[in-house]
């Protein structure tokens, strides 16, 4: 999947070369100056009403829709910032320089607190240079990644006693990990590019994805792992650029079944899993890479409340972040062309049953079915897996 | 005879047992009440005498009160009115409802004659000591001075320590109370906000007042007209219960029940008692002296009366300040960006006639957080209410507006948010009170929506002065962004492509072309609003210069700017100076648009 090219690893094969890309637009919008035309920068609009969803592709794309800036004295802000940004991303490219939002948030205050003239371009905070970064992927259609923009590792701790890891690094040479090798470590993806191999020492049954790190680890210190021909994950909440690249990953080269096993709650099915499996919009241009859609969610199932007798909660209307999320889903349940697609119903099903219920459950509520037991939940797990107790 | 004194004795004690009643539930309310009440007997007494007022008010801390807590409180008002004759001192200080004005349906100030009596109590009660007066009318060649007690038993007032001084006065009355209180100066219930409403409202007065620590403050009269308080007009019948029906006959002795309807009431003509007849009234009791009509006859005529159509009652008995004097008198509160007045004509309430009048005024240095609520004030009959604003019909009114589309901010059912002063007064000679101390008017339907009209349209009027604001700052926000940003956006793409100096230029010149045909469109959005602004300013000026302040239109309304001026508290230059051309700063930021675009 990702290629080696010199110092840094490309995410994929990209068709543009992004500095001539960039130097094509700069030339555009100063021909349209001199000719005093209003110049005019387009990027893709990553919202839900330009996603489209294909039961056969699997994942959230984009329509035609674009949001365009045109020149003029309300936008001739964003528009000076994004070529200032733009400046500095180039910069990062030609001299293989890479850097977190973040740090490219302080390089900006840096260059404009050297320079009195750029102090109206100055950020108040983060959230402004993070916009405008964003602006310049979906403009140009590239990663951050590819503009070398990274984020920090977040989630994805994978543990198996049969995959094998290659990895290409920069210089050529290749490093291979047995993660049956690691002792207690796991292994992690990273959220930049890595040119990875998978192959499995003996046949892999399936990838399980946990969305409680803890409970992933629970699961592998009591055995899952060594009872189990398996990859077991933790994906650490909403799943990262990393979690879903490496989820995409594991699909394409190892095509085992994969299941998600997370809370019974709105925000679980259509933040995390939804995200896993289809991408989402504001990431409309890298579902295609970052998304899992053979992944089945596992649970909790609303059946396995009453099958179970699992512990639930009642959802607070009255807490601002779960009456949101209620709303969401119900928004979801309307547009969301994930959920409105037939392909998901049973997904779409557990939002409907959730917002009539109005209740939640937690995937460590397992843990009450046999409290004496310390492995119940792993054979809950393989059991339902055997059952095809999954959606 | 003995059951005169019964009832006398009562009154007295009632309310020296009850003061909290009338406005003496707390030290701090003590003294406003007590200055309330000397101020509104001053300025009742110079209108029924066509005077003038100069009133002197001064309130100063003497001492440690008796009860705890408390500081001696000595509050002094003198004004130049008639005197007071020297055999009714003990009467108006000392006795509890011996007053000029009891239920006569003007709109007076004052009304039942507690007020100034509970002040002498209060002070008699904490401080050993009732009112110090000086009076003398125009007939006295010396003026009288003597201290006024309460006789609680007996509600007579007694005078004592009484001698005769000279006084360089005319003629006029000087009180001084010494009594346990607080002197809180500011916010809804301090005396500062007192005197600038009283100020407000009373054009034609002139006062000195200290108050506390505070500076001295002198404020000139900006009108020399002393407002007519229009004669009482009879009550019309459908304001009546059926026990103040009887009651009212009561009054008229032994007539007959035709007299006592065409005289004890207004609307009530020939024709409308034929209607009675109609509508149930037994046309036998017609002639019949009304002390031989039974109850249950009275409950026919009653009934009949209700539910017969009759004319509106009359509007002629309440007053206005109008927009003119209203509008000058705005400016001796402080420096003001601009304001709006909306003097509404007469109408009937809930059968009792009303006339609500609002001023929204924007000051320079008053209350200039943005975040809090505007200043409020409330008037009945021209006095300000300070207390219990939430339950007021005037907040409800208020509440009710949507300034969202006027240009302030507002938090759901609140008062809007902003450096306003919201001015709203009611007169009507039949104002109900929600209590006896006169803070809160009682909030009906027909009244809040009547008060809601008057906001509303001085809500339009304050949005045109907002709207050309918000367009001076749009223009000059797009001017700061084209100089700001215009230049970073050609130098980072010229670096990017490598552009010559050459190209540079020409790209400049580009820019500030685009940019330069936007801000002549924001220029010609200010000017329109400015012109907007400008046509209802001459339009105004149109009414009052033909009409003075009584328009003939529907609804008169009056929006000046006044000009910038120093900050004595002087009357502003007269209405008619307000600029038709665009003001010089906005010239001014066009012809820097105008250069820039050029450049």
């Amino acid at each position: 999947m990702a290629q080696h090219t010199g110092g840094l690893l490309k995410v994929r094969d990209l068709k543009i070369n992004i500095p001539k890309e960039a130097k094509n637009l700069a030339e555009r919008m100063l021909k349209d100056l001199e000719n005093s035309k209003r110049p005019y920068l387009e990027a893709v609009k990553t919202t839900l009403d330009n996603s489209f969803y294909n039961p056969k592709v699997g994942y959230l794309t984009p329509g035609d829709k674009v949001v365009r800036t045109e020149l003029n004295v309300s936008s001739v802000q964003k528009l000076a910032r994004v070529v200032f940004i733009l400046e500095i991303l180039l910069r990062n490219l030609e001299i293989g320089a890479v850097n977190s939002k973040r740090e490219l948030y302080y390089i900006c205050k840096g260059l404009i607190k050297g320079d009195s003239r750029y102090k109206p371009l100055d950020f108040e905070d983060q959230n402004e240079s993070d916009s405008i970064i964003d602006f310049v992927c979906d403009m140009l259609r590239v990663y951050r990644e590819e503009l070398n923009c990274f984020a920090n590792d977040k989630g994805g701790q994978t543990y198996s006693q049969q995959l094998v890891v290659t990895e290409t690094l920069p210089g050529g040479e290749k490093a291979t990990v047995d993660l049956s090798t690691l002792g207690t470590a796991p292994f992690m993806p990273k959220n930049k590019p890595q040119a990875l191999k998978l192959k499995a020492k003996k046949k892999i049954d399936f990838c399980l994805i946990v969305e409680s790190e803890s409970t992933a680890n629970t699961l592998v210190t009591m055995g899952f792992t060594r009872r189990n021909n398996c990859i077991l994950m933790g994906a650490g909440g909403v799943p990262s650029n990393a979690v879903r690249g490496w989820c995409r990953l594991i699909q394409e080269e190892l095509a085992v079944p994969m299941y998600f096993f997370g809370d019974l709650d709105a925000y679980t099915m259509q933040n995390i899993f939804r995200t896993l499996k289809a991408g989402s919009a504001s990431s409309l241009i890298r579902n295609a890479d970052f998304s899992a859609p053979e992944v089945k969610f596992l649970g909790v199932l609303p059946d396995d409340v009453k099958r179970y007798d699992l512990p639930f909660y009642k959802v607070k209307e009255s807490d601002p972040v779960e009456a949101r999320a209620l709303k969401k889903a119900k928004d979801a349940l309307e547009n969301d062309p994930f959920f409105l697609d037939k392909k998901n119903k049973g997904v779409a099903d557990i939002c409907r049953w959730l917002l009539k219920e109005k209740i939640r459950c937690e995937q460590q509520s397992y843990f009450s079915v046999d409290p004496k037991d310390p492995i119940k939940t792993e054979k809950i797990i393989l059991e339902k897996i055997k059952r095809g107790s999954y959606i | 005879m003995a059951r005169n004194e019964i009832t006398k004795s009562s009154t007295a004690e009632y309310f020296a047992k009850n003061l909290q009643q009338v406005g003496f539930s707390s030290p701090t309310k003590a003294v406003l009440t007590t200055l309330k009440e000397a101020v509104d007997n001053s300025l009742d007494a110079c209108e029924e005498a066509d005077i003038l007022p100069d009133l002197y008010v001064e309130i100063k801390k003497v001492g440690t009160g008796s009860s705890r807590n408390t500081d001696l409180v000595k509050v002094i008002v003198e004004d130049n009115g008639p005197g007071i004759e020297e055999k009714d001192l003990a009467k108006v200080y000392g006795e509890y409802l011996a007053s000029s004005k009891f239920g006569r349906g003007k709109c007076s100030r004052g009304q039942q004659g507690i007020g100034i009596s509970a002040a002498t109590t209060w002070a008699q009660m904490t401080n050993a000591k009732g009112v110090l007066v000086t009076s003398k009318t125009k007939n006295m060649r010396k003026a009288v001075r003597a201290q006024v007690d309460v006789d609680i038993k007996s509600n007579i007032g007694a005078l004592k320590n009484r001698e005769t001084i000279d006084w360089n006065k005319p003629h006029g009355v000087r009180v001084e109370f010494v009594m346990d209180g607080r002197i809180q100066l500011n916010g809804d219930g301090g005396l500062v906000t007192y005197m600038e409403g009283t100020i407000l409202l009373n054009p034609h007065v002139s006062v000195s007042y200290k108050l506390g620590d505070n500076e001295k403050v002198t404020v000139e009269r900006v009108s020399t007209v002393v407002p007519q308080v229009p004669d009482s007009t009879l009550p019309h019948p459908h304001t009546f219960k059926l026990g103040e029906f009887i009651t009212h006959a009561t009054l008229f002795g032994k007539v007959t029940l035709r007299k006592f309807l065409r005289t004890g009431f207004s609307r009530i003509s020939e024709d409308s008692i034929n209607q009675f007849v109609k509508n149930g009234l037994p046309k036998n009791l017609l002639e019949k002296p009304i002390t031989s009509i039974s109850q249950e006859d009275f409950k026919k005529v009653f009934s009949a009366v209700q539910n017969t159509e009759l004319m509106a009652p009359s509007t002629r008995s309440v007053l206005t300040v109008g927009e003119e004097a209203l509008s000058k008198s705005i400016g001796r509160l402080g420096e003001v960006d601009f304001f709006s007045v909306v003097t509404r004509k007469p109408r009937i309430c809930d059968f009792k006639p009303v006339v609500v009048e609002v001023a929204l005024a924007r000051f320079k240095n008053r209350n200039t957080e943005a975040e809090s609520p505007v200043q409020l004030l409330r008037f009945a009959n021209r006095v300000p209410l300070q207390f219990d604003k939430s339950g007021c019909a005037i907040t409800w009114a208020i509440e009710s507006v949507n300034w969202k589309s006027y240009g302030l901010q507002q938090p759901k059912n609140s008062l809007p948010l902003g450096p306003y002063v919201f001015a709203v007064s009611m007169v009507s000679p039949f104002i109900k009170f929600k209590n006896a101390s006169k803070e809160t008017i009682d909030a009906s339907e027909e009244l809040v929506a009547e008060i809601r009209l008057a906001l509303i349209q001085a809500g339009q009027k304050l949005s045109r002065h907002i709207k050309k604001e918000n367009k001076e700052a749009d223009l000059e926000r797009k001017l700061a962004h084209i100089e700001q940003f215009g230049p970073i956006l050609v130098e980072k793409l010229a670096t990017i492509v490598g552009a010559s100096e050459a190209r540079k230029k020409k790209a400049e010149e580009g820019l500030n072309k685009i940019l330069g045909r936007d801000s002549k469109a924001a220029i010609s959005e200010l000017e329109e609003a400015t012109q907007k602004l400008s046509a209802m300013r001459a339009k105004q000026r149109k009414i009052m210069g033909e009409d003075g302040s009584e328009g003939e239109e529907e609804d008169t309304s009056s929006v000046d700017e006044i000009p910038t001026q120093s900050t004595t508290k002087k009357a502003p230059p007269p209405q008619g100076t307000g600029k038709a051309a665009p003001p010089a700063s906005l010239k001014k930021k066009k012809r820097s648009a105008e250069t820039r675009a050029k450049k």
